[in-house]
């Protein structure tokens, strides 16, 4: 179906429009923000904003809403910001995404919208995600009405469960509220958004954001559980059969940190990521002693990767105190599957790089800490399977560096609890849930998505899934359960 | 006698049966484990490792040393540095195919060590030389595949 050009609300003509440069997000200095946990990026101003926003040539095919994962109309909303209508901008946002204000800021955009986008085919590419950040801020400073009691439709009386509160979660909650049903949020930790949580540090995602779209939620009627583990607390049966649910939908994410199984990781001051950011980021441990969860400050401390789980803890690792916190990768810069702002924002803050160089085992001392890496220089040979250059070891290269602190950030798996209980889920030989492409698991009722059926992937993928599977629980119950109105 | 030894006394139907042997004392293990394994992820994970063996021991059955190509795949040395699972009934997928790698880089070294043992006797230097290849092919696969599912940010 052809889609309506919105209205044009742009006053600057087009050719005009491409010598106006991208606008900056004003941010902490480095040398300041690398000793607090307060957000980097600082935001548009409304004046930044709406430049930025007639930076857009409007195109006749515009390529950035096939970037988006979940088709947001960016057009549309870029449009209500050159309107200075910021709300209605949210509100368009929102049609097709949850959760902007988190996407905003964790988004990879320069892979996805703004990756397609014409104007950065010549010159830089309109700043999609700062201006989708913006009017999401705006929405929750001025108050949308997204929670308001009188938008509540006619209840259908069927039950879902949705188990996890992530991005996925979160999505297929709020979209299956809107359409009456009495939905239910089980949480396994005790705050509500799962990696958004536990894995993202306060200054790249404050908390403070996430508790403001749950809330948003609970207004709009969902209830959320905490402390609940599926698989412990109860099983996939019993939320059936005792607590009358119609349907199940399964978030529960990739939460199993991955070891790389060389000698020493068992010592301590060897964490996982997982361990080390839920440490910092759920439990506050940055904050010792107002909070009750230490974390060691090093003098040197290795993140071993270079996902952005790694970035986020060498950058914990850096404001926690360590005199030097170092990025330790087994191939190049250029394979990094990390962000490049947050590639950029860590060198600003002072961490130091040592690409081609592989840990190959962790030396300790009579106390059972670690003392020492013992790592391999790397050489790059032919592309691997993920289009990379693959690292090969040079011969003869191993060395000896002194380092009071590792952090494992190689990659996750899946929660393997499910599959160990419920028998009737088929799982993949790597433990993710075998779901269709609507979220269809192999247990009638029950849907699944996000990084639980696709394996650690982005926020936005995970929020699609979520939505797709809230379509696909809706048909179920109108064909297979029935109407109980 | 050693196994270089017995290899010299034997003819060329005899040693392509030894090294059918080996392939099926291969999956005999990976069924045991199988069958053992508390884990469905792992049972998948080692039914795919026997039908691997199960393609090589069926394609040793017929092989002809003229077909061979001198393309050795390259040895990514990814589970080389890592250390070694030992059979358990509890193994994660990412054990299983570190055991199943250096399992496939022990015999790959065995038939290296043959092959240039034999190297005067073109017949069992190729015979050999082709075993290593096919051997280190099955750990660049395993290995290919550890790099992809277990250090996708590594």
């Amino acid at each position: 179906m052809d889609r309506q050009k919105p209205e044009s609300f742009n006053p600057i003509p087009v050719k005009e429009r491409l010598t106006i440069p991208r606008q900056n997000m004003p941010e902490q200095d480095p040398n300041i923000r690398n000793g607090n946990f307060l957000e980097v990026n600082l935001g548009l101003t409304e004046d930044q904003a709406v430049i930025e926003a007639q930076r857009c040539i409007e195109c006749k095919k515009p390529t950035c809403i096939e970037g988006c994962p979940v088709s947001i109309q960016i057009p549309d909303f870029i449009q209500l910001i050159c309107k200075q209508d910021f709300l209605a901008a949210a509100n368009k946002i929102k049609e097709d995404s949850s959760l902007p204000a988190v996407c905003g800021r964790v988004c990879p955009q320069e892979s996805q919208c703004e990756a397609v986008c014409v104007v950065g085919k010549r010159f830089e590419s309109v700043a999609i995600g700062r201006l989708e950040r913006f009017v999401a801020d705006y929405a929750m400073q001025h108050g949308n009405g997204d929670g308001s009691q009188s938008n509540r439709p006619e209840p259908t009386g069927h039950k879902i469960a949705i188990v996890g509160s992530g991005p996925a979660g979160l999505a297929a909650a709020s979209d299956l509220i809107k359409e009456g049903h009495e939905v239910t949020v089980y949480e396994a930790l005790h705050e509500f958004g799962g990696v958004l949580v536990y894995g993202i540090p306060e200054f790249r995602l404050p908390k403070a954001i996430l508790r403001k779209e749950v809330a948003n939620l609970e207004n709009r009627g969902v209830k959320f559980i905490k402390n609940f583990i599926i698989g412990r607390s109860m099983t996939l049966q019993e939320l059936f059969e005792e607590e009358g649910f119609d349907a199940v939908f399964l978030g529960l994410g990739a939460g199993l940190p991955r070891f790389m199984n060389i000698p020493g990781e068992n010592l301590n001051g060897v964490y996982s990521a997982n361990e080390f950011l839920t440490r910092s980021n759920l439990m506050r441990g940055y904050d010792f002693p107002e909070w009750d969860t230490p974390l060691y400050r090093a003098k040197h401390a290795i993140i071993v990767g270079g996902g952005n789980t790694a970035m986020d803890a060498v950058r914990t690792a850096k404001r926690l105190g360590a005199e030097e916190a170092s990025i330790v990768y087994r191939r190049s810069e250029e394979e990094m599957p990390a962000r490049n702002e947050e590639i950029h924002h860590a060198k600003e803050e002072g961490v130091a790089f040592m690409n081609l160089v592989n840990p190959i085992e962790f030396i300790g001392d009579e106390n059972g800490s670690v003392v020492a890496a013992k790592c391999l220089r790397m050489e790059l040979g032919e592309p691997d399977a993920s289009g990379r250059r693959r690292p090969v070891p040079i011969e003869g290269s191993e060395f000896i560096m002194e380092v009071d602190m590792v952090v494992i950030a190689v990659g996750n798996g899946s929660n393997p609890l499910i599959a160990q209980t419920t028998p009737e889920i088929e799982t993949n030989k790597w433990g993710n849930i075998v779901a269709d492409e609507d979220g269809q698991t192999s247990m009638e009722g029950v849907f699944a998505g996000g990084d639980i059926v696709t394996g650690g992937a982005t926020v936005i993928l995970a929020m699609g899934a979520g939505r797709k599977a809230a379509t696909a629980i809706n048909q179920y119950l109108k064909t297979k359960v029935g109407s109980v109105a | 006698m050693s196994l270089k030894d017995k290899i010299s006394s034997m003819n060329m139907s005899e040693i392509v049966e030894m090294c059918i042997d080996q392939e099926q004392q291969a999956i005999d293990l990976y069924t045991m484990a199988m069958d053992q394994a508390k884990d469905d992820a792992a049972r998948q994970k080692f039914q795919e490792l026997v039908d691997m063996e199960t393609v090589h021991k069926v394609s040793l059955k017929s092989f002809e040393i003229e077909r061979y190509i001198d393309l050795p795949p390259a040895d990514l040395k990814v589970t080389d540095y890592l250390m070694e699972p030992t059979m358990n009934d509890n193994l994660t997928t990412q054990e299983i195919l570190i055991v199943a790698a250096k399992r496939e880089d022990k015999t790959a070294k065995m038939y290296q060590d043959l092959a240039d043992h034999f190297s005067a006797d073109k017949k069992l230097n190729t015979f050999f030389q082709m075993m290593a290849d096919e051997e280190l092919r099955h750990k660049h696969d395993l290995e290919s595949e550890y790099e992809q599912e277990f250090l996708p940010e590594g």
